[in-house]
C-alpha cells in the first residue's frame, strides 16, 4: 500500500493543509475559516462513521466560531497564531458546554462548565474547537468494544488500532479530519497514537502545559501534549498551550517559548545518544522497526550529528516504576466508583484501574524513591548528549479485533521512561512497514528544551519527507 | 497471590461488589499488581528520597 504523497498547501486539498499554512492563508485573507471548517466537517461526516475519531462533533458551535473568526480576519483582527484553524480535543479535557465523558459510562453526563486551561489558550490563539475525541476509557482502558462509544480506528488501515489512549486525536489528525489535536500522555498516550498513525506527538516537559480542567489518571505522570502532522505545527501548537498556571500544583515556573526557533537550523555538531538497548535487548523490536531506527540514526549522522550509544536503566524497570505509580494514583481517584459501580466500567478499564487496590504504600514509596535515581541517570546522560534517540513502539499497529495481539504488542514500547522522568519526548514516523503501517522513532530532550527536540525531529522530517506521507484514505 | 489473599485484600479495598460481579477481573487486577514492585531495584542508600519531594511555600 503506497502512501499518498500529496502536497500540504494546495487550496484544493484543505484537509491536508498544515496548521501553519492555514493560519498564514487566513491572515492573508486568502482562505476563509468558514470554508476550511466546512470542508473539514464535510470530511468528518463522510469518514468518521468508519474512523470513530469523535465522541461528539460540535459542528454548530464550530461554524459559529469560524464565522466570527472570518469577520475578525476580514477586519484585520487576528486573535493569535492559530486564528481560524480547527482543532480536536481528547474527551478527558474540559470544553465548556460539552460533557467530558472520558469515553466512559461513569461520566456520560459530566457537563463541563469551563474550558480546561489548554483549551482556553487554544481559543485565545484563535483555534476553533470541532468537538470531543475518542480515548481509551479514562485514558487507560482500551481499545475496548464494551463502552458507550466504539473505539477509534487507524486511517492507514481501518482494521487496525490507532494506538491510545489519545486514539481519536491520532486517527483524526492522520486522516485529515483536523490539522491538530490535544492529547494526554501518562504512560505514552500521545506518543502511541502518533507512532501508530504516522503523525507527530509531543509529551512536553512535566509541568510545561497546565493540567487544570483535564480529568486526571495519575497526578505525577500526566502530561497534555500537541498532536499534528508536521513538526513545525507541533511547535506552533506548543507555543499556544505552554505556560505557567498558578492553580496547577505541578505547573512549572516558566516556559522557554520560541519552540520553533531552531527548526531549520540543521543539526551539525549536535550530540545524539542512541538508546539501543531499549529495542535490541530489553524489548526486542520487530526487525522493520529496528531497521527504521538504524536508518534514522544514519540519516542524522549524514546531516552532521554525532551519534553515540547511551545506556539507561532497563525498560522493564522503567515500566514497573511507571505502573506502580500510575495504578496507585489512579486507584486513589477511581476507588470509590469501582467500589460502588464496577459494572459501569468496561472490562479493560476495570481490570487496570483495580490493580492499584492491590499495591501497597511500600510499593508506591519504592517506585517513587527509585524514580529520583532514574531521573538522575537520565540527567547524567544529558551531560554527554543533547538529545536521545530511541524506539517508541516496537511493532506497527496490529488488527484492533485481535485482542491477543493487542495485549502482546501494547506494552512493547519505550515511552514510559519519560513519563517517569518528565523529560520532553516526541514520537513521529520513521517509515512504513511492508504492510503499509507506520513505524516510529522517538526523540527526547533536556527539561524545557523542546526546541532542540523539534530541531532534530525537523531534520529527520526534512530528510524522510514524513510530513508529506498521508494514509491512502479518500 | 492466592485466592483467599485476593479476596481479603479486595474486600478491604471496598471491592466486595466487584468481587461478586466480576471475580475474574479482580483476580486479573490482583495478578497484575502482585509482582510488579519486585522488578524495581531497591535503593541501597536508606537516605534515598522519593520524587516528587515535599516543598514548602510553593504556588498554591
Amino acid at each position: 500500500m503506497a502512501a499518498d504523497e500529496g502536497g500540504d498547501d494546495a487550496m484544493s486539498d484543505l484537509h491536508w493543509m498544515t496548521v501553519g499554512a492555514a493560519a498564514r492563508a487566513i491572515a492573508a485573507k486568502e482562505l476563509s475559516p468558514v470554508d476550511l471548517t466546512k470542508a473539514l466537517l464535510d470530511r468528518i461526516e463522510r469518514l468518521d462513521p468508519t474512523l470513530n475519531a469523535f465522541i461528539r462533533i460540535d459542528g454548530e458551535a464550530a461554524m459559529a466560531a469560524a464565522l466570527a473568526a472570518e469577520t475578525e480576519a476580514q477586519s484585520g483582527r487576528l486573535r493569535g497564531p492559530l486564528h481560524g484553524v480547527p482543532v480536536g480535543i481528547k474527551d478527558i479535557i474540559d470544553v465548556a458546554g460539552l460533557p467530558t465523558t472520558c469515553h466512559s459510562k461513569v461520566l456520560q453526563d459530566n457537563m463541563a462548565t469551563a474550558d480546561a486551561v489548554c483549551v482556553e489558550k487554544l481559543r485565545g490563539a484563535g483555534a476553533i474547537v470541532l468537538g470531543k475525541l475518542s480515548t481509551h476509557e479514562f485514558a487507560i482502558g482500551g481499545p475496548s468494544f464494551d463502552l458507550p462509544w466504539p473505539p477509534a480506528r487507524n486511517p492507514w488501515n481501518t482494521d487496525h488500532h490507532p494506538g491510545g489512549s489519545s486514539s481519536g486525536s491520532g486517527s483524526g489528525v492522520a486522516a485529515g479530519l483536523f490539522p491538530m489535536a490535544l492529547g494526554t500522555d501518562t504512560g505514552g498516550s500521545v506518543r502511541n497514537p502518533a507512532s501508530c498513525c504516522g503523525i507527530v506527538g509531543l509529551k512536553p516537559t512535566y509541568g510545561l502545559v497546565s493540567r487544570r480542567g483535564v480529568f486526571p489518571l495519575s497526578f505525577t505522570l500526566d502530561h497534555v501534549g500537541p498532536m499534528t502532522r508536521t513538526v513545525a505545527d507541533n511547535a506552533l501548537m506548543l507555543e499556544a498551550i505552554a505556560g505557567h498556571d498558578p492553580l496547577d500544583p505541578g505547573s512549572a515556573a516558566s516556559a522557554q517559548g520560541h519552540y520553533g526557533a531552531a527548526l531549520d537550523r540543521g543539526i551539525r555538531g549536535l550530540r545524539v545518544g542512541f538508546v539501543r538497548h531499549f529495542h535490541e535487548i530489553d524489548t526486542p523490536a520487530n526487525p522493520e522497526v529496528t531497521a527504521a531506527l538504524e536508518h534514522v540514526a544514519r540519516s542524522l549522522q549524514v546531516e552532521g550529528a554525532e551519534v553515540r550509544t547511551i545506556t539507561l536503566p532497563s525498560l522493564n524497570e522503567f515500566g514497573a516504576v511507571n505502573r506502580v505509580i500510575l495504578q496507585s494514583e489512579a486507584w486513589s481517584i477511581h476507588g470509590p466508583w469501582l467500589s460502588e459501580r464496577p459494572g459501569d466500567y468496561g472490562k479493560l478499564g476495570r481490570q487496570r484501574l483495580m490493580a492499584g487496590a492491590f499495591m501497597s504504600a511500600g510499593d508506591y514509596m519504592l517506585a517513587s524513591r527509585r524514580r529520583l535515581q532514574m531521573i538522575a541517570e537520565v540527567e547524567a546522560a544529558f551531560r554527554e548528549v543533547d538529545v536521545l534517540l530511541c524506539a517508541s513502539s516496537m511493532d506497527p499497529a496490529c488488527r484492533i479485533e485481535d485482542t491477543a495481539e493487542v495485549a502482546r504488542t501494547y506494552p512493547r514500547q519505550a515511552r514510559t521512561p519519560f513519563n517517569v522522568t518528565g523529560h520532553p519526548a516526541l514520537a513521529m514516523m520513521a517509515g512504513l512497514s511492508v504492510g503499509g503501517m507506520p513505524v516510529s522513532v522517538q526523540f527526547v530532550g533536556r527539561y524545557f528544551d523542546e526546541a532542540t527536540v523539534f530541531q532534530v525531529a525537523r531534520a529527520w522530517e526534512r530528510v524522510a519527507g514524513t510530513d508529506k506521507k498521508h494514509p491512502p484514505i479518500v | 497471590m492466592d485466592k483467599d489473599t485476593i479476596e481479603m485484600l479486595a474486600r478491604r479495598a471496598g471491592l466486595a461488589r466487584a468481587l461478586a460481579d466480576f471475580p475474574e477481573d479482580v483476580t486479573i487486577a490482583a495478578t497484575q499488581a502482585a509482582d510488579v514492585a519486585q522488578k524495581i531495584k531497591r535503593p541501597a542508600d536508606p537516605r534515598a528520597e522519593p520524587w516528587p519531594p515535599m516543598k514548602a511555600g510553593t504556588t498554591l
